[in-house]
């Protein structure tokens, strides 16, 4: 019997659109990421403990799919336009404390960073994830999540103490 | 008095609540005394809360309806048959599957026939290697670089670009091969698997002509199938050496 987890897979999937996003810069492909990465988690279900992390074993799933997809198709010429794919990111939304172009320009400060850096943000920063929960998803050591996060943090601080 | 080197690493765990109850003690010790350091975590407070206000403003809770339909659709065709106590046919076409039993490149007609029917969702894909496609890409010089590239890596042949996506160790203990196959005319996936020596096992087709991003159809074609193996999860690194060595006697 499979485990019920289209409840939580229907609510996770603005989270999951989210971290998408922050892997492959484009909305569209980021659509099919989810969608793909969905049908694997559903076919799967069984694998997910109840009571560990769901928003976790989704995203590790997300990128596992993510990283099949580039092993299979040729990616440089999707990764080359992101200076027009980064304008689809920074919608807008209920931004607390921070004016819009304060928000903008730490947008692009992330968006500068390197790949492996932006995961681990996300995953950390923006998902709330511990050190040990990214580490998993990314399947690193504990060790290279908190380098490459202390890099990517140290960056933005440099690249945003004007603002 | 022991000297605690704290490095960047600790100061950001720190700042995160992720040290250990002595260590976080110690940190919020020097902190007091050394406005350097206190700067520091301070930094590492703010990094978190801009990227956070950043990834909040990013939340677009409207899933397009298009995704969402898709997703329902997914989750109501594996509960369905969870309930009835079997998979849907789309991504366990297992009864439609009887590999290994046959002779593989009789089998592979019929296969591909029968589960583009049972799946219907092949439009711009080509399912039927002629033998030609199949001799190439059972070329002697694509087995050999099977054997010794390691997944990502490419090689040029005279039957066109190799290029190995991934490996994978079934149950029963053999190595499977993804790769891609690119000529002038066509891109070919396919999976090899090696039992005495590489055979071609699954392969599908797609002309060239139509350079424009494909999404998924292709993708998830084999992944069902990669999953109908039970292939698993690549093998990386060490793990994917070995396989090779073995793979090469």
């Amino acid at each position: 019997m499979a485990t019920a987890i289209g409840q939580e897979l229907v609510a996770l999937l603005p989270r999951l659109r989210r971290f998408a996003l922050v892997l492959c810069r484009s909305q569209p492909l980021a659509d099919d990421l989810v969608q793909g990465a969905c049908e694997r988690a559903l076919a799967k279900a069984d694998s997910w403990t109840p009571g560990t992390r769901f928003d976790a074993w989704m995203f590790r799933i997300l990128r596992n799919y993510w990283i099949d997809h580039l092993r299979r198709m040729r990616t440089e010429g999707m990764m080359e336009d992101v200076e027009t794919q980064t304008q689809l990111i920074g919608d807008p939304g209920e931004g607390p404390i921070m004016s819009k172009i304060a928000l903008a320009e730490v947008q692009r400060a992330i968006e500068g960073l390197p790949q492996e850096q932006r995961e681990v943000l996300a995953l950390v920063c923006g998902e709330d994830l511990t050190y040990r929960e990214a580490a998993e998803v990314l399947n690193v050591p504990v060790g290279t999540v908190m380098s490459r996060l202390a890099r990517a943090r140290k960056r933005l601080v440099e690249l945003t103490a004007a603002a | 008095m022991s000297e605690l080197h704290l490095t960047d690493e600790i100061l950001m765990a720190f700042a995160d609540g992720e040290l250990e109850e002595p260590v976080a003690a110690a940190v919020a010790r020097v902190m007091a005394q050394d406005p350097a350091v206190a700067r520091k975590v301070v930094d590492f407070q703010q990094s978190r809360r801009l990227t956070r206000s950043v990834f909040a403003s990013n939340l677009a809770p409207d899933v397009p309806i298009k995704l969402r339909a898709a997703i329902s659709a997914q989750i109501e065709a594996y509960e369905a048959a969870s309930k009835a106590d079997e998979r849907p046919q789309l991504t366990e076409p297992k009864r439609l599957w009887p590999r290994m039993a046959y002779p593989m490149k009789m089998a592979l007609a019929a296969s591909f026939a029968a589960v583009a029917v049972a799946t219907g969702f092949f439009a711009g894909w080509q399912l039927q290697p002629e033998a030609g496609r199949l001799a190439t890409l059972e070329d002697p010089l694509v087995l050999r670089e099977l054997s010794r590239l390691e997944s990502g890596r490419e090689a040029e042949l005279p039957v066109g670009r190799l290029r190995v996506i991934s490996t994978y160790r079934l149950q029963n203990g053999s190595v499977c091969r993804e790769f891609k196959l690119q000529s002038p005319s066509a891109a070919t996936n396919a999976v090899a698997c090696r039992s005495d020596e590489w055979n071609v096992t699954f392969a599908l087709t797609e002309p060239t002509k139509s350079a424009e991003y494909v999404p998924s159809s292709g993708g998830n074609l084999m992944d069902a199938y990669l999953g109908n193996l039970g292939a698993g999860n690549p093998l990386e690194g060490e793990a994917e050496a070995k396989a090779l060595i073995e793979a090469s006697r």
